[in-house]
């Protein structure tokens, strides 16, 4: 296996003495800076960049991976400790996350969160390595058609998210759409719901809204209740670690999530937030304790942090196969190896293998180091919660508004961010589940613009959508998902009334 | 609370530790604010940190701060430049082709015309290509698609009223086909165009050549022609021109000053501008981006820049785009 | 429990729902049908705007109905605090005031919110945690954060 024996060699780079400690480094200010909300692993990478300019390829190449990964785990961080996912990809992990963290199982959710990062990141950068020219043939065959289809997927399983209501889980939805509307038309560049306000022509960032309903609405409701129930956060109950039926519950979404990243973050517009949510919802059906949903499930941090870890090894397949910089984080990286002589495309295996079989290297290395300097840190990470409540959640909105401020230093995006800490309170106040708002805006203008390129290439007949193999097949697995549950139902009667 | 401050200042320490090496003692009086109106990482952005990095290692200016103001295709940035640096000679802004289209695209209340021109900087030439396997072989060929039926062409690219659209809008014209026809699916960014051209879902596709270029070298994608006056050196694409479509575009990147500053300040930049494309350091940035150079400065860039407004102006009312 | 009845807030809710499909629907029209093939700008506003009014109608009945789950009273000063914060900042932000001052009276708003008395102690904290976030990702980081004229000292 000649694979095996280029890793080899760039292993042997990878260990030296000097280049682990690049990676420590780049692993720790990764992290340090992607703990910001609103600062995503894009603009962790464009912002350290320049601190790898000075070392040697090897070197930086080993330290720009380690800020990469620890770019992607900063966010994951805040989601589970203080309900503030940093980047859109982490929403799901908030959900159960933040529910373990305050029933005092914050150590355990972020140890999940970390090996599950590691599994999925091992896993999927093993799938780089031998799949990656065989799953980009996949991949470009993917049509706008295929990718409004997988959208219909991700929109059934969206419901998992909403609660016990589905008439206030689907408002929540549609006012979410709603938001999805504003700004750009992408397809003729008009402006819908825009009020003539340049700022909204850009949209609402998906991070502004997630920060507004989690961060601050979270804040304005426990301090608007704190004369009934004094919340008492224990940041410590039971064991700090993993215990043994953790691992049980862990391994199998570990893994399940991977085989939802991987694939579709390799797809040119699948993303990372669509196999979280397919992740999230798919752990919850299979859970073996349904009844924990929504108090604080292992499995649904687990899942969906691997599956958002192995999208982003899944998004180097076609940066490096092909050369296409498919997430604002691809793109950075893209620059990235630019400076180190790296012109990713079709014919990069075969000119410079020692600096891509370096690059894979540097990815294992950096994704091991991410663990060592993680895990110890769990019980570090955990005693924040010991903070005193009013300097807990002062400290919050601080760094929920300094990533705003930091990205979009404009007073109608600090404005938003207040209005959307409104709507979280309201809708936390009157029940409305605060999840599906945001994946209403991410996932409704991709199908959207999707759906609309489709049928413009097919001068509007609507039977692309049945005459492309893979775009029919992902439709019947969204109506299967859509009526399977009310067959199930029917059936669970009907047995039941035959008894 | 302390746990935090304290691994916000280890942060510190390994920060410092590994950019005090970057920072060059400063020679040059001038504090430099460049502004990128984009999100850091794009082409903008890019183009302003390279300035950046340039002017600093050559020691060209006493100091050099990037601020990104992203929003709009560069219309929040250009009104918050025009309004809050009026009359400052310190102070620039990054911007390009793609401006142009976008402020007539959102009926922007600044414009172009309310900053002072410095100089233009680096262009890159557009490409179209076709699928490996497409029966389209050169310019001849796609012209006669087009005009057998227009619609039945569909075009891939980057956003609605860039370069790229304008591009698709211009060789339609310049064959005599139906301009306002032209069937253009808008992509975001380059990378996602890609995917739909190498899976055959569209006809043609447009960007520039540098995201194309890994593309065409391998044989996946055939390559029907660029849109520079002479061929790209070292590469074996016609240009339009010389297929009998006349057909010149790039996407240009330019330095743009303040409104009211003085005559003195101007003169200033536009030697600084002269200094920085002179330098090897600016040279280097360009080979390893791999820009085109394509500097001018002062008047001969306002003359320019007015054309390319007036081109862009007919060519988005053309297709329907802005209307007239 | 007590008898079900009309649930104001739930029935402003739906109004507010009407309201939002009603904008919607004033917006897209002045949207041109310029695409010339396929489905335009248009359409999706408009199922936007469908499902907006079947689910106004819908949360229109259940608050009629009374079946909104049942609320605990809250402390509107806690909220207006917070919020207080939220406007100082933005109005600081906006009017050239600087990022230090800036987060920490939001710091401190939001820690007298959560009971805190100790004014004075808190703007401190808040102060401090402010001073080395602004070095840290300003100096160091070259992030440029809003400059006032404390940031100008730094």
């Amino acid at each position: 296996m000649e694979a095996f024996s280029l890793l080899g060699q760039g292993m042997l780079v990878a260990l030296q003495p000097m280049n682990l400690l690049f990676a420590l480094v780049g692993v720790f200010l990764g992290t340090a800076v992607g703990v910001l909300p609103g600062i995503g692993p894009a603009l962790t990478v464009a912002l350290l960049l320049p601190v790898t300019y000075k070392l040697d390829p090897a070197g930086s190449l080993i330290m720009f991976a380690g800020i990469y990964y620890g770019g992607m785990y900063g966010g994951s961080t805040t989601a589970i400790l203080i309900n503030t996912p940093g980047e859109s990809a982490s929403m799901a992990t908030a959900l159960e996350g933040n529910k373990m963290a305050k029933a005092g199982r914050g150590g355990p959710a972020l140890a999940t969160a970390a090996i599950g990062s590691f599994v999925a990141g091992t896993v999927a950068t093993l799938g780089l390595t031998f799949l990656a020219p065989w799953l980009v043939e996949i991949a470009v065959k993917f049509g706008p058609e295929d990718y409004f289809a997988l959208m219909c997927v991700a929109f059934i399983t969206v419901s998992a998210t909403f609660g016990d209501s589905p008439i206030r889980g689907l408002t929540s939805l549609f006012i979410g759409l709603t938001l999805g509307l504003v700004g750009i038309d992408k397809l003729t560049g008009q402006a819908r719901l825009a009020f003539g306000v340049p700022e909204l022509l850009d949209g609402v960032e998906v991070t502004t809204l997630a920060v507004g309903l989690f961060a601050i609405g979270e804040a304005l409701y426990v301090a608007s209740r704190r004369h009934h129930t004094e919340e008492k956060l224990e940041a410590i109950r039971g064991s700090l670690w993993m215990t043994r039926q953790d691992w049980k519950r862990s391994w199998a979404p570990w893994l399940r999530g991977t085989l939802f990243g991987f694939p579709i973050g390799a797809l040119p517009a699948g993303g990372a937030e669509i196999p979280t949510f397919l992740s999230y919802s798919t752990e919850r059906r299979l859970c073996k304790y349904p009844e924990e949903f929504g108090k604080g499930a292992i499995e649904g941090v687990a899942g969906p942090e691997a599956a958002n870890n192995a999208s982003a090894a899944g998004t180097l397949v076609p940066l490096l196969t092909l050369g296409l910089p498919t997430s604002a984080t691809a793109a950075m990286m893209l620059a990235g190896f630019q400076q180190y002589g790296l012109n990713p495309g079709p014919l990069l295996f075969a000119e410079k293998p020692d600096l891509v079989w370096g690059l894979i290297a540097s990815l294992f290395i950096a994704n091991t180091m991410l663990l060592l300097l993680n895990l110890p840190l769990v019980g570090l990470w955990v005693k924040l919660l010991s903070i005193p409540q009013p300097w807990l959640y002062a400290g919050i909105l601080v760094f929920a508004t300094m990533g705003t401020i930091a990205a979009k230093p404009s007073v109608i995006e600090l404005s938003m961010l207040a209005v959307f800490g409104v709507m979280g309170f309201m809708m936390r106040r009157f029940d409305f589940p605060i999840a599906p708002v945001v994946v209403g805006l991410i996932l409704g203008p991709v199908a959207e613009v999707q759906l609309r390129r489709a049928m413009q290439i097919s001068l509007g007949d609507p039977m692309v959508l049945l005459e492309s193999p893979i775009s029919a097949t992902l439709l019947g697995v969204a109506l299967i998902a859509l009526v399977a549950p009310f067959v199930l139902r029917g059936l669970g009667r009907f047995k039941a009334s035959g008894d | 609370m302390r746990s935090l401050t304290q691994s916000l200042f280890v942060t510190a320490l390994f920060a410092a530790a590994l950019t005090t090496g970057l920072a060059s003692p400063a020679a040059a009086q001038m504090e430099l604010k460049i502004m990128a109106p984009a999100a850091p990482g794009g082409g903008w952005d890019q183009t302003a940190r390279s300035m950046q990095q340039a002017l600093n290692a050559e020691k060209l200016v006493k100091s050099s701060q990037v601020i990104n103001v992203a929003g709009a295709g560069g219309a929040v940035g250009l009104a918050q430049f025009i309004n809050g640096a009026k009359g400052d000679g310190n102070q620039i802004m990054v911007n390009g082709f793609v401006m142009v289209g976008a402020l007539l695209l959102n009926k922007s209340p600044v414009t172009l015309d309310q900053v002072t021109p410095i100089a233009r900087l680096t262009e890159e030439i557009e490409i179209v290509v076709v699928p490996a396997n497409s029966p389209i072989k050169n310019a001849k060929d796609l012209a006669a698609a087009l005009k057998e039926n227009v619609a039945r062409v569909t075009w891939a690219g980057g956003s609605a009223g860039g370069v790229d659209q304008i591009t698709a809008a211009l060789f339609a014209q310049a064959v005599g086909a139906d301009a306002s026809k032209v069937n253009y699916v808008a992509f975001s960014g380059g990378g996602e165009s890609l995917a739909a051209i190498l899976g055959g879902k569209v006809t043609a596709g447009i960007s520039g050549w540098s995201e194309y270029e890994g593309q065409v070298k391998a044989g996946k994608l055939r390559a029907i022609g660029v849109t520079s006056e002479q061929r790209i050196p070292g590469v074996d694409i016609p240009t339009f021109k010389e297929q009998g479509v006349d057909l010149v575009i790039a996407n240009w990147r330019s330095v743009m000053a303040p409104p009211g500053i003085s005559a003195e300040q101007k003169k200033n930049l536009i030697e600084l501008m002269d200094k920085l494309t002179k330098s090897a350091a600016w040279k280097e940035q360009l080979k390893q981006k791999g820009w085109d150079d394509a500097y001018i400065s002062g008047d001969a860039f306002g003359a320019f820049l007015k054309k390319e407004i007036a081109r862009v102006n007919d060519v988005l009312k053309s297709v329907g785009l802005v209307k007239s | 429990m007590e008898t079900r009845r009309a649930d104001p807030a739930g029935i402003a809710f739906a109004i507010g729902l009407f309201a939002l499909a009603g904008v919607i629907w004033w917006d897209l029209r002045s949207l041109q049908g310029a695409t010339t093939y396929g489905i335009g700008p248009q359409a999706m506003p408009m199922v936007v705007t469908a499902g907006l009014v079947l689910l106004a109608i819908g949360n229109l009945v259940s608050a009629l109905r009374g079946e909104l789950p049942e609320r605990e009273s809250t402390d509107p000063r806690a909220v207006l605090l917070i919020l207080g914060g939220f406007v100082a900042l933005i109005a600081l932000i906006g009017l050239g005031g600087g990022f230090i001052l800036a987060t920490a009276i939001l710091f401190t708003t939001t820690s007298a919110a959560f009971g805190r008395k100790a004014i004075v102690k808190d703007f401190a904290i808040g102060f401090v945690l402010a001073v080395i976030i602004f070095l840290i990702f300003d100096k160091l980081l070259t992030l440029s954060l809003p400059a006032g004229p404390l940031e100008r000292l730094l």
